[in-house]
């Protein structure tokens, strides 16, 4: 690994700790040798070519994927040792995908609080009390009995965001969650997100925004060919990256 | 995210018709109320023996309508299994599932009406009916579970992501997230298939299990009228499979409303 940052390496309260991970598809090495710590409250952005395993690491995180080799410890918890309760690591563990997914035949609301009822054992009224608050602060609330069909792609994202968090996860994960949204949509997430961010939220977003990772980052991970080859505070990452990749990488998105 | 193509194996009900099929002449109209017409015709002009046909045959719709709730019960539960058996990882519950898949399509639905009835019912002694029911349910239940299977591979697997990443487990996230919506895909094959079951109660009638068919049977062996007999035995299953094909498009057509804007 290259240029490691010490804030990150020197954590003495990670909440994430991913140890030395490989990841095969069949023969093909999607992660390599993969490690990185991140601290409570800490932002991560994770930047990188098309398929160098963004959305890989990501999902290995709440074992969407299952690892080859490594460890990954998430809270405490090792996400990959059959003893512990891996739905309530993920419960814990809030994801956004570029997709959205919502939940098509429940209403706005009813995706927010299908989890905590069911899970949580939350009664209704206080569930749904929780789910406007966090419509009021994606700016939903006037669209809480509408089906996510009705909702345009940024609408839609913001509910995803807003459903994640109604089960008050420590960690929310975004895999480019402005990716599918056509322009004009992609600032109204990107605000969440920041919002998100200033509240103290621990996070690791991949995504190819670039302004959003110079504004809200604590460090900025680069990945290529499964590998971490950078890790850095934004600042040093985009002014001198250190790694020949990254810079290419850089010259061409820029 | 729905523009991946649904193939779904539609059985040999009578066709559902389209409610957004406007204009006065449909071809369910025409079917209906022509059939409703020619009964009326027949009863009224030609009492003897339509009048008396008809009124013998009450008893046997009653249980054709029996054979059928309870046979369509039994098939929807193990097609459900079957069709959960077939997606599932496990190699022993897919295996067996696919087994029963490939038997019970390998042969064909009188043998195993037969084999059921009167091979098993050889050992274990059931009442008729409980013996034309479960082999009705079991043979239906094999093409529900590849309606079903369809049905829930049909829903985008983000779906199943974004449910798992909540903190749902497996079933959980089936029974909330994936069933609910594969309701939609699944509604239209498994009305075909009910009212093709309740075509095939028909056959029951070759056990002893009075449905119409047999009790028209024994009506027309009295009388020697085949031809009237049959005739109206046509009419009636034609008037009840038209009700059903109308009644699950309106339901099917209802399921639908969170997909319209
Ligand atoms: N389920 C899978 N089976 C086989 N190969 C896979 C699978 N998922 C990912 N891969 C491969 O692993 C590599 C990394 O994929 P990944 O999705 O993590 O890339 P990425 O960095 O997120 O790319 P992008 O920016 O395009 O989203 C790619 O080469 C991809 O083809
Ligand atoms: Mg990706």
């Amino acid at each position: 690994m290259w240029n490691t940052d010490s804030t990150i390496m020197n954590a003495d309260n990670p909440i994430i700790s991913i140890q030395k991970v490989h990841k095969f598809f069949g023969t093909f090495k999607a992660l390599d040798d993969v490690s990185l710590t991140v601290n409570a409250g800490q932002k991560v952005v994770v930047l990188g070519p098309s398929g160098s395993g963004k959305s890989t690491l990501l999902r290995t995180i709440n074992r969407l994927e299952t690892i080859s080799s490594g460890s990954i410890i998430v809270d405490g918890q090792d996400v990959n040792d059959p003893g512990s309760d891996i739905n309530r690591i993920r419960a814990e563990v809030g994801m956004v995908f570029q997709s959205f997914n919502l939940f098509r035949h429940k209403s706005v609301l009813d995706n927010l609080t299908l989890a905590p009822i069911k899970l949580k054992k939350e009664p209704r009224d206080q569930a749904e009390h929780h789910a406007m608050k966090l419509l009021e602060k994606v700016g939903m609330v006037d669209k809480a009995e509408s089906y996510p069909v009705q909702l345009s792609g940024g609408q839609q994202q913001r509910v995803a965001i807003a459903r994640a968090l109604a089960m008050n996860p420590k960690i929310m994960l975004f895999d480019e969650p402005t990716s599918a949204l056509d322009p004009e949509m992609i600032g109204e997430v990107l605000d969440v997100m920041v919002t998100l961010a200033r509240e103290g939220m621990t996070m690791v977003v991949v995504t190819h925004e670039m302004g959003f990772a110079r504004e809200v980052a604590d460090s900025v991970v680069f990945m290529d060919e499964g590998k971490i080859l950078e890790i850095a505070p934004p600042n040093r990452f985009f002014d001198h990256p250190v790694h020949e990749r990254s810079r290419r990488f850089l010259e061409q998105i820029l | 995210m729905r523009d991946k193509p649904v193939v779904i194996e539609v059985g040999d009900g009578a066709a559902i018709p389209d409610p957004r099929d406007e204009g006065l002449f449909t071809a369910w109209r025409i079917s209906f109320f022509g059939t409703l017409a020619i009964i009326a015709y027949l009863v009224v002009f030609r009492p003897d023996p339509y009048l008396d046909i008809i009124k013998f045959l009450p008893d046997g719709i009653v249980v054709t309508f029996q054979v059928t709730f309870a046979s369509i019960a039994l098939a929807l539960v193990l097609g459900l299994i079957a069709g959960l058996g077939r997606i599932s990882k496990n190699t022993f519950f897919n295996l067996a599932a696919s087994t029963y898949i490939e038997v019970v399509r390998g042969i064909p639905l009188l043998v195993q009406l037969f084999y059921i009835y009167f091979a098993l019912g050889h050992l274990v002694r059931v009442p008729d009916m409980v013996a034309a029911i479960v082999a009705m349910g079991f043979c239906y239940g094999a093409y529900m579970g590849e309606v079903f299977r369809a049905g829930i591979l049909s829903i985008d697997t983000g779906q199943t992501e974004a449910s798992l990443s909540l903190g749902f487990n497996r079933s959980q996230t089936m029974r909330y997230v994936v069933l609910p919506q594969a309701w939609r895909t699944i509604l239209p094959p498994v009305g075909n298939e009910f009212i093709a079951l309740l075509k095939d109660t028909s056959l029951v009638s070759i056990l002893a299990v009075s449905d119409i068919l047999r009790r028209g049977r024994e009506f027309a062996s009295e009388s020697f009228l085949y031809f009237e007999t049959y005739t109206m035995i046509a009419l009636i299953y034609l008037v009840i499979t038209l009700i059903l094909s109308k009644i699950l498009s309106n339901v099917e057509h209802r399921l639908n409303h969170y997909e319209r804007r």
